[in-house]
C-alpha cells in the first residue's frame, strides 16, 4: 500500500503536462488482420481490437495471457495450459499469428497462452468473428494476431522486472523462502549493416511458481523457466523489392507436481515438462507499381512438447509423453488496387506432420496435405459505403474439403456514425488427434479412444478376436471426419460524437454444427469403454458487446467493456423442448426441466466486464488501474441429467483488480510498479492457473 | 436454507426436551422409511459401504449385499439371502433382482425412460429382464447406462434424473422404484470437497417406490 501512496504522490507531483493523444488517434490507426492489407481501423467493416504496445508494458504484461485477459469479449480458460474463449467459444477455435501465420503445438486444442512472450510485439490485433475467408481452419471465433516490431529503428532497450506475492499470506517480503519469486528480463537491440536492418528480442522468465496446493489433481506449475527470442530482418533489393526474415524460438521448461488418480487412487507425482518451438518466416515483396504489391511467404515451424512424469512412490518408473508437430507453408498473395476496388488473391500449399506417444507409435509421422485459394474484394462504393467480399477454398489430404465466404459491410452517413454487419463462414479441420489417437487409459478402467482413422479397422479387429462384447448404435456413423463449421454474424454500431469519446456496440451469433464430439462406440469383454470421434454436436452463442472510451482530460482516460453472452446445444435445447430433460425438485424427486432453467455450455459466463483509468501526465509518468468481472460459470454437472442447468455447480464470479504505475527516473531509465490481482482473489479448484496477488518493480531503459 | 433447516429442528427437538416427549424428528443421516400416500421412501440404506483400502489403495466395501423388500417395507437381513422375502439388493452401484443367479425368487426389472410420477402402469410392450450374474444384469451397471452417471474429474455418482426403474417382486407384483441419491444424508458433496468425505459418505442409497 505504501508503495502505492508512493507512486500516486510522484506522478501528482509532476508538473509536466504531457497530453496523451492515444484515444485520439484510435480510428485512425491501422491494422492488417481485417482484409490482410494495412487499413484505418475506422474503416474495417468487422470488429477489431487493437492493443499498443505502450498499453501492454504499461499494464506490465509479460505473457498473451496477461493483457487477453484483460480485453473486452476475452475469457480465460484454465484446462490443458490457459486457453481463450471468444464469443462463448472454445479455444480450438481461436486462431493465434504471429505476423499473419499460425502458432501450432496445441494440447487438446488448447495453445497455452502462457508459452507465448510480449517481447517484440509492437501491438495485438483481435478480430472478432468468422475469419475462414481469409486464414482458414480454426478462425471461427475470430484470429489474434501479434504484430512484430519491424526492424530498422537503432535501438538498445530492456527491462528487468522482480515480481513476489504469497498466495496464503496475501503478502510477501522481496526475496522471502514462503513467497514465490518472479523475475523477467528482456533486451530489445535494433540496428543496421548496409542495407540489412536487423532487430533481436530476448526474453527470459523465471517463475517458482504458486504451490498453494501441493500434490493436487490440478497441475499447479513449480519453477517455470521459459525463454525467448525472435530476430526479425529486412532488407531492400532494388527500388521494388524488399526482403524481410522472421525468426522465432521459444522454450519452457516448468517442473510440476500434482496427484494422477488411478482407479480412485492419488498417485502423488511430479512432471517434468520441455516444450521447444521455432518458427521461420520469410518474406518477399515486389511492388511493380503503385497499384500492384506481390507476397511471397514461406513459414516452417516445429514445435516439440515433451512431459515425463515420476512418481513419488515409485521412483524407478516413469511415462513419457511426447507430442511433436511440423508445419510448412508457401504462400502467394497478389494485392491488386482496380478504380474504387481493392482485390486480393492468394493461394498456398502446406505440409502438416505430427507424431507422438499418444498415437499407434511414435515413429510413424501423420502428415495432412492442404491446398488452398482465397480471394477478396473490398468494394468502395462511395465514401459512405464499403463492402468486402471474401472467399477461400481448402483442399485437405485427410478429410473433405471445406468452403467459407465472408461478406462485410461498413456504413458511415456521417463523422458521428458508422454501421458495420459482417456474415461469414468460418471452419476448424478435424485435428491429428481427433484422427489419429491411439490411447488407452489403464489407469482408469482400462477405456480407449481410437482416432477416425484407425477406430473401425482397430475394432473390427478386435471384435474378430472376440474381444468385443457390444457395439454401440454411434459405430455405425463412424465415418471420415468433416471439418466443423460456423456461421457468425456480427452487426455493430460507432458513435463517436467527439474526437475524445467513442461508443461500440456489436451484437454477435455464432452456429455451429458438425462438431467433432468424443462418443463411446463399442464396448470390450472386460467392459471396458472404447471412444471415437463422430461430428454430431450442434451449438450456438450470441451475446451483446460493448466499449466505451473517454479521454474527459487530457491526462485522463476511461474505458469500459462489457460482454453479456448467450449459449447452449441445439439438440439439448430440442430434447428439452419435447419435455425430455430431466432434473430434481427440492424433494429429490425428477421432474421434467423447463426452458428457463437451461444454462447452456459449461465454463461460460452470462457477464464480463472492464473498467479501466488511466492517468497520464508524462509520457513515462502514469497510474493504469483495471477492474476485471467475470460472472459465475457453470463447472460440474451435479444432477447427473447430463445438461447444465440452474442446479449445477458453479464457480463463484470474481473482481480482479491491477493496478501499475511509472515514473521517469532519468532521461533514460523508467521506473514502473504494480499489483496484479490486488484483491488476492484465489479459485483452488475452478481457477488453478490463476496465481495469488503479485507485487512487482520493473527497471527500464532505453539508450 | 439448509441451516435455517438445521436451526428449526435443532429447535424443535429443544424444545421437545423441555416437554420431555419423544418427537417424530428425523435424523437426516440415519436408515429410515417413511410413507406418504402409497409412495415409500426409503433413506441412508447402506450398499457395502466403505471400509477400508485395498492392497491396490481403492476404497472397498465388505462385498455384502443389502437386502430390502418393497412388498414389506423393510431392510432384509443378509441370513435370508437365498429366499423370496427380499426384492432388491444394493452393493456399490450394483443393484440386483431376486431371479435366476441373484435369487430363488421370480424378480425381474428394466429402466424406463420418464418420470416416476407419469408411469401410472407398466408399459404394456414392455419387458422385464434378470439378472445374468456377472455378465449382464436386469439393471444395467455403467455410468449412463440405467440410472447414475459417474463422473471421474469429480470422483461423483449421481443419479440421472427421470430415470424410472420398473421392478418385478420376488413374489411377481410390480413396483416402480426412483432412485434419489448416492450418499449419505442425501444430498451429493460438492465437486470440490474432500476425496476423504466422498469416499466416507457413498453407496447410502435414497429411493422411493410404490407398487402398481
Amino acid at each position: 500500500m505504501r508503495l502505492v501512496v508512493f507512486i500516486l504522490f510522484l506522478l501528482l507531483s509532476s508538473t509536466s503536462s504531457f497530453a496523451q493523444a492515444d484515444s485520439l488517434r484510435n480510428l485512425q490507426e491501422v491494422v492488417i488482420t481485417a482484409t490482410r492489407q494495412e487499413r484505418r481501423l475506422g474503416n474495417v467493416a468487422v470488429p477489431v481490437t487493437l492493443i499498443q504496445q505502450q498499453q501492454i508494458r504499461q499494464a506490465g504484461s509479460l505473457r498473451l495471457r496477461d493483457i487477453l485477459q484483460e480485453q473486452s469479449g476475452l475469457v480465460m480458460t484454465s484446462a490443458f495450459g490457459v486457453g481463450v474463449q471468444m464469443q462463448g467459444l472454445n479455444p480450438e477455435h481461436t486462431l493465434i499469428l504471429v505476423d499473419g501465420q499460425p502458432l501450432v503445438g496445441r494440447t487438446s486444442g488448447v495453445l497455452d497462452l502462457n508459452r507465448i512472450a510480449l517481447a517484440g510485439i509492437k501491438r495485438i490485433e483481435i478480430v472478432k468473428g468468422p475469419s475462414s475467408s481469409l486464414y482458414g481452419s480454426e478462425a471461427m471465433a475470430g484470429v489474434i494476431n501479434l504484430i512484430t516490431e519491424a526492424p530498422g529503428k537503432k535501438e538498445l532497450s530492456g527491462s528487468l522486472r522482480y515480481g513476489t506475492g504469497n498466495p496464503d499470506k496475501g503478502w510477501a517480503l522481496p526475496f522471502a523462502s514462503s513467497g514465490f519469486q518472479q523475475l523477467d528480463a528482456d533486451l530489445q537491440v535494433g540496428y543496421q549493416v548496409g542495407k540489412w536492418k536487423f532487430r533481436h528480442s530476448n526474453n527470459y522468465l523465471y517463475n517458482d511458481g504458486i504451490s498453494f496446493r501441493p500434490f493436487s489433481t490440478d497441475r499447479i506449475p513449480r519453477p517455470i523457466n521459459r525463454l525467448t527470442h525472435q530476430t526479425t530482418l529486412l532488407r531492400p533489393i532494388g527500388e521494388r523489392t524488399e526482403f524481410k526474415l522472421l525468426l522465432r524460438a521459444n522454450q519452457d521448461k516448468i517442473e510440476q507436481e500434482f496427484a494422477v488418480r488411478n482407479n480412485g487412487q492419488l498417485i502423488e507425482s511430479y512432471g517434468r515438462e520441455k516444450n521447444t518451438e521455432w518458427n521461420i518466416q520469410p518474406t518477399i515483396t515486389y511492388r511493380p507499381g503503385q497499384r500492384l504489391a506481390l507476397h511471397s511467404r514461406g513459414f516452417f515451424t516445429r514445435y516439440v512438447g515433451d512431459q515425463r512424469l515420476f512418481f513419488v512412490q515409485k521412483p524407478d518408473s516413469s511415462y513419457l509423453d511426447r507430442f511433436e508437430q511440423h508445419l510448412y507453408r508457401f504462400e502467394q498473395q497478389l494485392d491488386w488496387t482496380i478504380g474504387r476496388s481493392e482485390w486480393i488473391f492468394g493461394a498456398g500449399y502446406q505440409i502438416d506432420q505430427a507424431r507422438s506417444t499418444r498415437y499407434d507409435a511414435l515413429d510413424n509421422r501423420k502428415q495432412n496435405r492442404v491446398a488452398y485459394a482465397f480471394a477478396q474484394w473490398e468494394w468502395k462504393l462511395n465514401e459512405k459505403l464499403i463492402s468486402v467480399a471474401g472467399m477461400r477454398y481448402d483442399d485437405n489430404q485427410l478429410f473433405a474439403a471445406a468452403l467459407t465466404p465472408k461478406w462485410s459491410l461498413r456504413y458511415k452517413p456521417n463523422e458521428k456514425w458508422s454501421v458495420q454487419a459482417s456474415v461469414g463462414q468460418g471452419f476448424k479441420a478435424p485435428d491429428f488427434r481427433q484422427l489419429y489417437l491411439n490411447f488407452t487409459n489403464n489407469a482408469a478402467g482400462g477405456y480407449s479412444v481410437y482416432g477416425t482413422q484407425d477406430a473401425i479397422r482397430i475394432i473390427n479387429e478386435l471384435n474378430r478376436l472376440g474381444q468385443i462384447a457390444e457395439l454401440q448404435p454411434d459405430f455405425s456413423k463412424l465415418s471420415d471426419l468433416t471439418p466443423e463449421y460456423s456461421t457468425g454474424t456480427n452487426l455493430g454500431v460507432t458513435y463517436q460524437p467527439k474526437q475524445t469519446i467513442t461508443v461500440r456496440l456489436n451484437g454477435f451469433r455464432n452456429d455451429i454444427r458438425s462438431l467433432i464430439d468424443v462418443r463411446q462406440v463399442a464396448t470390450r469383454i472386460d467392459g471396458a469403454q472404447i471412444f471415437s470421434y463422430l461430428n454430431v454436436k450442434r451449438a450456438y452463442t450470441y451475446g451483446l458487446e460493448s466499449e466505451f472510451k473517454w479521454q474527459f482530460h487530457s491526462q485522463w482516460t476511461l474505458q469500459t467493456g462489457y460482454q453479456w453472452l448467450r449459449t447452449g446445444d441445439k439438440d439439448e435445447l430440442d430434447r428439452i423442448k419435447k419435455g425430455l430433460e430431466y432434473t430434481r425438485a427440492p424433494d429429490g424427486s425428477s421432474r421434467v426441466m423447463t426452458l428457463r432453467e437451461y444454462v447452456g455450455l459449461p465454463n461460460r459466463s452470462e457477464h464480463q466486464a472492464q473498467f479501466k483509468l488511466r492517468y497520464q501526465p508524462a509520457e513515462h509518468r502514469f497510474v493504469f488501474l483495471r477492474l476485471l468481472y467475470r460472472s459465475r460459470w457453470t463447472i460440474a454437472n451435479s444432477n447427473g441429467n447430463g445438461v447444465h442447468d440452474v442446479q449445477d455447480e458453479y464457480a463463484n464470479g470474481f473482481l480482479q483488480i491491477n493496478l501499475s504505475g511509472g515514473i521517469p527516473l532519468r532521461k533514460n531509465i523508467q521506473l514502473q510498479a504494480g499489483i496484479e490481482n490486488l484483491l488476492n482473489y484465489q479459485d483452488v479448484n475452478y481457477l488453478p492457473n490463476f496465481p495469488g496477488r503479485n507485487i512487482y518493480m520493473t527497471l527500464n531503459f532505453k539508450l | 436454507m439448509r441451516f435455517q433447516l438445521l436451526l428449526l429442528t435443532s429447535l424443535i427437538s429443544f424444545v421437545a426436551c423441555e416437554k420431555d416427549k419423544p418427537t417424530p424428528t428425523i435424523d437426516q443421516r440415519a436408515y429410515s422409511v417413511t410413507t406418504s400416500g402409497n409412495v415409500v421412501t426409503v433413506r441412508n440404506l447402506p450398499g457395502d459401504t466403505i471400509i477400508g483400502v485395498s492392497a491396490q489403495g481403492q476404497p472397498v466395501g465388505a462385498g455384502r449385499y443389502t437386502f430390502f423388500s418393497l412388498e414389506s417395507g423393510q431392510w432384509i437381513p443378509n441370513a435370508d439371502s437365498n429366499s423370496s422375502r427380499w426384492d432388491l439388493a444394493f452393493a456399490g452401484t450394483t443393484v440386483r433382482v431376486n431371479n435366476l443367479t441373484s435369487g430363488p425368487g421370480s424378480g425381474g426389472g428394466f429402466v424406463f425412460n420418464g418420470s416416476f410420477e407419469t408411469l401410472a402402469s407398466v408399459p404394456v410392450d414392455s419387458t422385464f429382464r434378470v439378472d445374468n450374474h456377472p455378465v449382464s444384469y436386469a439393471i444395467p451397471r455403467g455410468s449412463g447406462r440405467a440410472w447414475y452417471t459417474y463422473d471421474g474429474p469429480t470422483n461423483l455418482l449421481t443419479p440421472i434424473p427421470g430415470r424410472t426403474l420398473v421392478i418385478r417382486t420376488a413374489n411377481g407384483q410390480r413396483a416402480k422404484v426412483e432412485i434419489l441419491n448416492y450418499y449419505r444424508g442425501g444430498s451429493t458433496p460438492s465437486a470440490s470437497a474432500a476425496d476423504s468425505i466422498k469416499i466416507r459418505d457413498q453407496r447410502f442409497f435414497h429411493f422411493r417406490y410404490t407398487k402398481f
